[in-house]
């Protein structure tokens, strides 16, 4: 059975927030201030939110089908 | 030396999974339009099938009355009929949520989609401008004797 996109799409995120993490902990000048700021926060939050709409809306079609299983 | 660029390598990790994330993302939305498609698919399909059951319980139902006596029991006819259109009901009310549903989200995915496509290379490409400035002051040091 396929996996969800959703759970995917957030297991992406934690791949990808490994990698930050392993960055930062070498990477705290100037521009990767800049970078977190402008870059690494958005992304992440804006990732969150989509993925948490994402989740909201395949439940909402599980149960579309579901509920109309006659 | 492993050492010494150990943070070099980090930030082209990092890199390297940003453009892994940019694809994945991208297969991700991809996915998520096909699951709303099908779905909208699957619910025209039970849509249709309903509505032909329903003309045809209701002709059925037509003929019960009309010939037969006042006596003859169409009972079984009116609960086909009623449950035909409650069944279509229902099917048009989701086919309705699913497709308020699917407009909100496309907000949603807009945004996101909007960060993949531009935001997300605009930071890969700060990223690498990073890692180069980093690799080339470490020349420089290593250059002096």
């Amino acid at each position: 059975m396929p996996t969800r996109p959703d759970r995917d799409g957030e297991e992406r995120v934690r791949v990808l927030g490994a990698a930050w993490e392993e960055a930062a902990g070498y990477w705290q000048d100037e521009v990767a201030r800049h970078f977190e700021t402008d870059h690494w926060t958005p992304l992440a939050e804006r990732s969150r939110a989509y993925l948490e709409a994402l989740r909201a809306l395949l439940d909402l079609l599980e149960t579309a089908n579901r509920d109309t299983e006659f | 030396m492993t050492t010494v660029h150990a943070d070099i390598d980090a930030l082209k990790r990092l890199h390297e999974a940003l453009v892994r994330y940019r694809y994945a993302q991208r297969g991700v939305a991809e996915r998520a339009g096909d699951e709303i498609e099908a779905t909208r698919a699957s619910l025209a399909d039970k849509a249709s099938r309903w509505a032909a059951r329903l003309e045809q319980d209701q002709a059925d139902l037509d003929a019960c009355r009309a010939g037969r006596a006042e006596t003859a029991d169409c009972s079984g006819l009116v609960w086909a009929v009623e449950q035909a259109s409650e069944r279509l009901e229902r099917i048009h009310r989701w086919q309705q949520r699913v497709d308020e549903a699917a407009g909100e989200f496309g907000v949603t995915a807009g945004g996101f989609r909007d960060l993949l496509d531009n935001d997300l290379p605009r930071a890969e490409s700060q990223l690498l401008a990073g890692i180069a400035s980093l690799e080339a002051a470490r020349r420089v040091q290593a250059d002096v004797p």
